[in-house]
């Protein structure tokens, strides 16, 4: 029985103009399907890059807690094993992220260790995790290019996310709909749309926080030659401490446990955070220790040491500005390292959600292809290799930096990524269906393979 | 951490219940459980940012929730039996997406608007609001720096649902070139301030 009925229309823009905008919606989200869910999928695993190195680099001590002392030792060790004109950067242990770490590093140089509660190093050189990263922040291009693709990307998301909101009259009416065993279309819509909406806060977090982060080196572009002349070091330095006068005469370092316990002294409601020595040994030396507080989702308490040990800067939540802290806080939304194992499993299942979500509009569209009578096998079957191919790749490169370490992973990335694409584009007699039935069994070999070989050794 | 997020998971499970039974009762919304729904999912969200604190608390609510939600998406699901083509008859009244002659010079034109120009006028706005909004500097250039990338998407939506392209082009020039000189005039006016 049909009604006949008009129903009444109480979307805010007219039919037409929803048209339009879902008409928008699929170009930009076709046209940036591939790099939004390489980038979704790679930051997905990549909010688990504290686990990750842990399982890549076997024995890795986990410092549930670490003394001023032990603080004091792993620095001193650090400073002893790196250039003199490195700046060391130990992160304590925290609710947030178990386990401390050390990082010294200067242009094209960066070594990294795990800190055990004795303060003893251990190397923690994980290239895979660090691979995956790189991947997720700038696609292995270089840093400035790479950003700013990301950095489209994000906005891309961006302005999908509102344009499938206002493409979406029937929010309301669909609102709880996950019709699953139908038609193809149906459900993958029902997905895309349920996982769109019900995430939606999340997803757009997400965005803005990655575009930003991309783009901030042509924000800083455009605003210093707007404000500078193109002098980009000014901008910069409205938001970092201004380097000491240099003095490179060598000095003895001063006692690093007292100072740590001085600044904790001096910032009472917070727990130390990380301590950076900057040009270590030298009579220019400076060593800041910062402070986080529980509600706090950035570390806003800081005291500043010179070479002789004494306090020559300090700083508190009060004393910071709005726009430093939401600076400071954005890379923390950004990969949910804010608050611990939890969180990361819930960015990484709303992270998996957003990678769903990229598909399905792809599929979508290729299903609604069908449903007309004009279907593109073709990118069916490089849907397939990017969409289930891409997971199996990232496996593939876990294996290989496991057998073969000092390969290098990004070129490998690539070629086996081309290979996938280009074979499954050639493959004329195969369904896209058939063939990512194909690659859902390669990723759970590939998985299982990479399981055996990493816990494997973890364990033994 | 753990009893926060547990507990805004169940808030997410809670809330997004209450809005799924009013959402199916044949009759109509029920005012009181739409209330109820929204008021938990908020609630919750207010809470944790006094709890938890103001941004970790609103962000980890925001995660929880959605998760919980989609749970009760996921709980209430329906397994239908496959058929070839069943698109029309159920949701078959969704919008469908204009389907235009494709035209290569639209599709360029298209994409400058949406890629270079919508970048620039973005960025000619956001400059102006980092130039010549009150308070301190790195405020005004963090607030600017967000705006540039949810100007830019609005600025996409934009152009590629419209399809009078000059209009979008001479909104999009004129932005960027306004836009731009304010900016560089404020920026002359203040540079040494900022």
């Amino acid at each position: 029985m049909s009604n006949t009925r008009k129903k009444r229309w109480r979307w805010p823009i007219s039919p037409e103009t929803v048209r339009s905008v879902l008409s928008s919606h699929s170009v930009l989200g076709l046209a940036f399907a591939a790099i939004i869910y390489l980038v979704c999928l790679t930051g997905t695993i990549a909010v688990f890059a504290p686990d990750l190195q842990r399982i890549e680099v076997p024995g890795t001590p986990v410092a549930m807690h670490l003394s001023e002392a032990a603080a004091a030792r792993a620095l001193t060790e650090a400073v002893r094993q790196t250039p003199s004109d490195s700046s060391i950067y130990l992160t304590m242990p925290s609710p947030a992220k178990e386990g401390a770490t050390l990082v010294a590093f200067k242009p094209g140089f960066e070594r990294n260790w795990a800190v055990a509660e004795d303060g003893t190093l251990s190397p923690l050189d994980a290239i895979w995790t660090e691979f995956l990263i790189y991947l997720h922040i700038c696609l292995h291009l270089p840093r400035s290019w790479g950003g700013f693709i990301v950095g489209l990307t994000g906005v891309a998301l961006l302005s999908s996310l509102v344009s499938g909101i206002l493409a979406h009259p029937r929010v309301v009416r669909d609102a709880f709909h996950l019709r699953l065993g139908g038609s193809r279309r149906l459900q993958e819509a029902d997905l895309h749309n349920r996982l769109g909406v019900w995430a939606l806060p999340f997803h757009f977090t997400l965005a803005l926080t990655g575009a930003l982060l991309g783009l901030s080196t042509i924000i800083v572009a455009g605003l210093s030659l707007l404000l500078y002349r193109g002098d980009m070091t000014r901008v910069y330095a409205l938001f970092l401490d201004p380097p000491p006068a240099i003095d490179a005469r060598t000095v003895p370092m001063p006692d690093l446990a007292a100072l740590i316990a001085q600044a904790r002294a001096r910032m009472a409601e917070a727990a130390i955070d990380s301590v950076m020595v900057e040009r270590p040994g030298r009579a220019d030396m400076r060593i800041s220790v910062h402070g986080r507080r529980s509600r706090h989702l950035v570390v806003q308490d800081e005291v500043q040491f010179d070479a002789q040990g004494a306090a020559i800067h300090e700083e508190h939540p009060k004393d910071m500005v709005v726009g430093t802290r939401v600076l400071s806080g954005i890379g923390q939304l950004h990969f949910g390292w804010f608050g611990g194992p939890v969180v990361r499993v819930a960015y990484g299942l709303l992270g998996l959600a957003l990678c769903v979500v990229t598909s399905s509009g792809v599929t979508i569209w290729l299903a609604r292809r069908r449903d007309r009578g004009r279907p593109a096998p073709q990118w069916e079957r490089i849907w397939s290799a990017v969409c289930w191919g891409q997971p199996v790749v990232l496996m593939l490169t876990a294996i290989l930096a496991f057998v073969y370490p000092e390969v290098p992973l990004a070129p490998a990335w690539l070629i086996l990524t081309t290979i996938a694409i280009v074979l499954c584009a050639v493959m004329n007699r195969c369904s896209g269906e058939y063939l990512a039935r194909l690659w859902r069994r390669g990723l759970v070999v590939a998985s299982a393979l990479a399981a055996v070989l990493y816990l494997g050794r973890a364990l033994y | 951490m753990l009893v926060a997020s547990l507990f805004l998971l169940a808030a997410g499970v809670l809330g997004a219940g209450l809005l799924r039974t009013s959402w199916r009762r044949r009759e109509g919304a029920a005012p009181a459980l739409l209330a109820g729904g929204w008021g938990v999912l908020i609630g919750a969200i207010l809470l944790a940012g006094w709890v938890v604190g103001p941004v970790k608390g609103t962000a980890l609510a925001l995660a929880m929730e959605g998760i919980g939600a989609f749970g009760i998406v996921w709980h209430g699901r329906v397994r239908k039996v496959a058929r070839e083509r069943d698109g029309k008859g159920e949701g078959g009244d969704a919008p469908e997406p204009l389907d235009e002659p494709g035209r290569v010079w639209r599709g360029v034109l298209r994409t400058l608007l949406a890629g270079p120009l919508g970048m620039t006028a973005a960025m000619a706005l956001a400059f102006c609001v980092t130039v010549y909004m009150p308070g301190d500097a790195r405020t005004r250039i963090v607030t600017g720096g967000m705006l540039l990338p949810v100007l830019w998407g609005l600025a996409m939506t934009w152009t590629l649902a419209d399809r009078r392209l000059l209009r979008a082009t001479a909104v999009l020039v004129g932005t960027s070139v306004l836009g731009f000189g304010l900016a560089f005039l404020g920026g002359i006016l203040s540079g040494a301030s900022t």
